[in-house]
């Protein structure tokens, strides 16, 4: 004859001893008063034929405040050395470690209040179609199926995981390794999961509302607040983060910050402080006020609002300073004009002390100091007059050049002699077209004395100097002192 | 003795500690170098005594050519000159101090102690033995910055200090700002004012009082333009002659995306004529493994009018100069340089003696980073025209072992042909450099560098001389800010120009 495996009393037996077999086998978990009180493991198909229901021995999944396993005496009616060999079993103690919220009078109770008929133990912990007895932990498509949940497991709305699952803060037993094994569900493999419109929304749900804290069950089941803190640093500002408990155990999912998309545009560099000002708060997720400062100098109001390091906050994106993209290949010589149009860009990532490095160079800086190559020193002479480099914008010619070059012996000495430049032999005749190309190379060696001996009106030959662009009446309104050098006071066009 | 005071306060700068709810930051840097060169010495022999060379021209009897002016009894020549050496010792402190009491008030200085510990006072740099770089006290809010005492413009027009004020006012902080400035100017390139008795060695003309420097500049930004003109006047208090007066003008532009656009220009009111002027049009490929810029230049050198040098008239030259940067790949950079230019007539050639009007230059060069630990960088340089030209390679490998030690090897070789003057200088240069950070806030630097230097000449003048130059240095940054240290590795990478420098 065939059990009736219909009434609900049957069902409710079937169901509980399902459940304890089911959570013995289950994969990583364990039931160590289990465990230690059974020498060998209950076969449950073994005994199929006789058992007929289930609450024969788990009396309390049907029956409030009875025992939920069977009483070892049961068990040792016929184990008792002479029908069966003994066994030996002690009924657990221990609450079953897992993150279900799950429990048999609860469950019962539940579908009493809501005028349902009570599930049957073989509904949750057999499979259809299943023989008698052959019993599982939980087949989740069931209870799924029951809830009216139509998807797969991990892709159940987030609505309906705390139908069956407690925080994983709550599930303070469940040991690290069984965290680890949670299955990431299909959401966390979107493009743009990440974003804040990915993962963001899910936790805050459809409605977006950051005001209220909570947080989405779903990311609860499986995640807490140390989890997030791996990379938000805005941490303590997010209602969804803060609603979810501390756990430590989260952090064996590892999170890192993966560079948005908006971050790999061409001109990001440049438009990225436009950003800041118009959605600060998506900066302030991933950036510290320290990690601005990695560039930036000085602190601007963008800046300032970013949250400083610190505890209950994520690290943040280590940002590495290096150069923008404008500082190209000759950004040195070319900077300039850039540097003055708009110098508060400069000042952003350069103290003034950076600047001087090149444009106030210390006498003991090695290779020329920051600016000129190591081999500087003796190519500077054609350097100088070539005028390949603006010599003027950072030396001093007259103190700068003409003091080495009189420790070198370069500098002319009273009276203006002949024999230096005897590459030409009528230099001195013909240096004019030299003087005026090139004018600094020669005040680095010869004083004013020197030119004036000949091209002085009051004490010279009166060869004149001037030459193309020289307008004289424009400087002698200017700077008569300086026509008087040559002129005296007989200055042509003066009054 | 006052350096020596100087250097013992500047010491106790760095060991200072904070006021509580203060900031501060401090960077002290303190080089010494042994450094060492060799002129020449003039000398003459009688014009009895000179004689005739294989060339033709004049020679002392121990091969020296000489050079003889008719009429004169004597004929001059230069000798190699005897070896100098010099060993500057220069520390710089900067200071921030800032939390004073007042929001946005704050304190900057930078100063300098230089010696020459040498044999004698001959590398440029170390006189005075104390210089007041900067020092001023600074407000600074949204839309004001205020600054008093010894500070700097920077402009095209150079960077020039002043003992006064400078206001920069901002009506809208993004888009206008305007700035004015005044006070005792110093002078061109130094932070001295014109009459210290160390800036001018030669002239016979120095002002015996420091110009009045007064400017402004009016800026505004208007993506993607940003655009900023100046005016600035230098005045002889004494004789109320102008010393300078200039406008300028500043412009950058990005039109479009990859494109960016800068140049300007300034014109010299007291001379009345065009000086310097500049534009760039450059394109970067959006993950810029292609860079081209082209442009023109003009440049002419600007002379105060306290000295004759203005009334000589200085031509300007013109140029044209192309610039390719490539990145094959991640690790690779290269880059080629090319610059054409020709100065305007002098309107003084004689048919005795005329000089190049025109030259051109060039570099090719590329940086290889075979992995993080290792830099390679290589460039060769060329340059024709007018007074000197130029051959030459440089090429160093940069090695970082730990991430607190730079190793640097270098190499480089020089040929430098003088027009004016029979003179080929050979260098060739090894060196080594080693930076270490020795502590978080401490770094100490040691570079060896040995010279190989021949003067090729015709005559007895060739000399042939090596020289080794050792610098030692230590960096101390104290208080906090990214910028305590030296300037940051990364901005220290960009390459330098592709040549020519």
């Amino acid at each position: 004859m065939k059990p009736r495996l219909a009434t609900p009393a049957v069902m409710t037996a079937a169901t509980l001893t399902l459940a304890i077999v089911g959570v013995r086998a289950a994969p990583g978990l364990r039931q160590p008063s289990v465990a230690a009180a059974a020498d060998t493991a209950f076969s449950h198909p073994e005994h199929a034929r006789l058992f007929p229901t289930c609450v024969t021995c788990h009396e309390g999944a049907a029956v409030s405040g009875a025992e939920l396993w069977p009483a070892p005496e049961s068990c040792a009616a016929c184990h008792d050395g002479t029908i069966e060999q003994t066994v030996t079993w002690t009924r657990p103690t221990a609450v079953p470690v897992t993150n279900l919220r799950f429990d048999h009078t609860n469950h019962r109770a539940v579908l009493a209040r809501e005028e349902k008929p009570p599930a049957a133990c073989i509904d949750c912990h057999t499979e259809a179609g299943e023989p008698w007895m052959s019993v599982h932990r939980t087949v989740r498509p069931q209870c799924l199926e029951c809830h009216e949940i139509r998807t797969a497991h991990l892709e159940a709305p987030d609505a309906t995981c705390a139908t069956c699952h407690v925080p994983l803060a709550k599930a303070a037993g469940l040991p690290v390794e069984r965290v680890r094994a949670f299955e990431a569900p299909p959401s966390h493999d979107m493009p743009d999961f990440t974003a804040r419109g990915g993962h963001g929304l899910l936790a805050y749900g459809p409605a977006g509302v950051a005001t209220e804290r909570q947080v989405a069950a779903s990311c609860a089941t499986c995640h807490a607040r140390d989890f997030c803190i791996q990379c938000h640093v805005d941490a303590p500002e997010q209602p969804a983060i803060q609603a979810l408990e501390p756990d430590e155990r989260s952090l064996v999912h590892s999170a890192a910050l993966a560079r948005p998309s908006s971050h790999e545009q061409p001109t990001f560099w440049e438009t990225h402080r436009e950003t800041v000002r118009s959605t600060p708060a998506e900066c302030r997720t991933c950036h510290t006020q320290e990690s601005c400062l990695t560039c930036h100098v000085v602190t601007p109001r963008a800046v300032a609002g970013m949250h400083p390091a610190g505890s209950g906050r994520g690290r943040g994106a280590q940002v590495v300073r290096k150069p923008p993209p404008t500082h190209r290949v000759d950004f040195r010589e070319r900077h300039g004009n850039v540097a003055a149009a708009r110098p508060e860009t400069c000042a952003a990532c350069h103290a003034r002390e950076d600047c001087l490095d090149c444009h106030r160079p210390q006498a003991a800086a090695g290779g020329g100091a920051e600016y000129h190559p190591a081999t500087f020193l003796a190519r500077h002479p054609a350097a100088a007059y070539a005028q390949a480099n603006t010599c003027s914008d950072c030396h001093n010619t007259q103190v700068f050049c003409a003091s080495c070059h009189a420790q070198a012996g370069l500098v002319a000495d009273e009276p203006l002699r002949s024999g230096f430049h005897d590459a030409k032999r009528a230099f001195i005749a013909g240096h004019g077209q030299a003087a005026r190309q090139s004018l600094e190379s020669c005040v680095s060696c010869h004083a004013e004395r020197d030119c004036l001996s000949c091209h002085s009106a009051v004490r010279g030959r009166r060869f004149s100097p001037h030459g193309p662009g020289f307008d004289a009446e424009r400087l002698r309104r200017r700077a008569p002192s300086m026509c008087a050098v040559c002129h005296g006071t007989n200055i042509p066009g003066g009054s | 003795m006052t350096a020596r005071v100087a250097s013992l306060l500047l010491l106790a700068c760095s060991l200072v500690t904070p006021v509580s709810a203060q900031g501060y930051r401090l960077r002290v840097d303190s080089r010494i170098r042994s450094v060492a060169f060799r002129g020449v010495t003039p000398d003459s022999v009688p014009a009895a005594d000179v004689v005739v060379s294989s060339t033709g021209g004049f020679e002392t009897a121990d091969g020296f050519a000489v050079r003889c002016r008719p009429g004169e009894a004597f004929c001059h020549y230069h000798r190699p000159g005897g070896e100098r050496r010099g060993g500057p010792f220069v520390t710089t402190a900067s200071l921030s101090m800032w939390g004073l009491g007042v929001a946005g008030l704050s304190a900057r200085g930078t100063a300098r102690v230089g010696l020459d510990v040498g044999d004698a006072d001959v590398w440029p740099g170390t006189d005075p033995a104390l210089q007041l770089v900067e020092g001023f006290i600074e407000y600074a809010s949204e839309r004001l910055t205020a600054e008093a005492g010894r500070t700097q413009v920077t402009s095209r027009l150079g960077y020039t200090g002043l003992d006064g004020a400078k206001l920069t006012f901002r009506p809208t902080p993004e888009t206008v700002s305007a700035m004015l400035y005044g006070g005792w100017g110093l002078a061109r390139g130094v932070a001295l004012p014109v009459t210290s008795p160390a800036l001018d060695p030669l002239d016979d003309f120095q002002p015996r009082d420091r110009q009045l420097i007064f400017g402004g500049t009016l800026a505004a930004t208007f993506d993607p333009i940003r655009v900023r003109a100046l005016y600035q006047r230098e005045v002889d208090p004494r004789s109320d002659n102008f010393v300078s007066e200039r406008v300028g003008i500043d412009l950058a532009v990005r039109p479009i995306r990859g494109f960016s656009f800068a140049g300007g220009a300034d014109y010299d009111l007291a001379a009345g004529w065009l000086g310097s002027a500049e534009a760039a049009l450059t394109f970067a490929e959006p993950r810029e493994r292609v860079t081209v810029t082209g442009g023109v230049r003009r440049y002419r050198p600007h002379f105060d009018l306290w000295t004759i040098w203005g009334a000589f008239s200085p031509v300007p030259y013109r140029a044209g100069f192309g610039v390719l940067a490539l990145q094959p790949h991640d690790r690779v950079r290269l880059r080629a340089r090319g610059e054409v230019f020709e100065f305007d007539a002098a309107e003084a050639a004689t048919p005795l003696a005329t000089a190049e009007r025109s030259g051109w230059r060039w570099s090719v060069g590329g940086a290889f980073v075979p992995h993080e630990q290792l830099a390679v960088d290589l460039d060769y340089h060329a340059a024709f025209g007018p007074g000197a030209s130029s051959l030459g390679f440089e090429g160093r490998a940069t090695w970082r072992p730990v991430q607190t030690l730079d190793l640097t090897a270098m190499v480089a070789s020089l040929l430098r042909p003088l027009e004016f003057r029979f003179s080929e200088s050979n260098v060739l240069l090894l060196g080594l450099d080693a930076r270490y950070q020795l502590y978080d806030r401490v770094a100490v630097s040691f570079g060896l560098q040995h010279y190989d230097e021949e003067r090729d000449r015709p005559d007895a003048a060739a000399f042939q001389w090596n020289q080794l130059r050792v610098t030692g240095g230590i960096r101390f940054g104290f208080g906090s800010g990214a910028d305590s240290g030296r300037l940051p590795p990364a901005i220290l990478r960009i390459p330098t120009r592709g040549g020519g420098q």
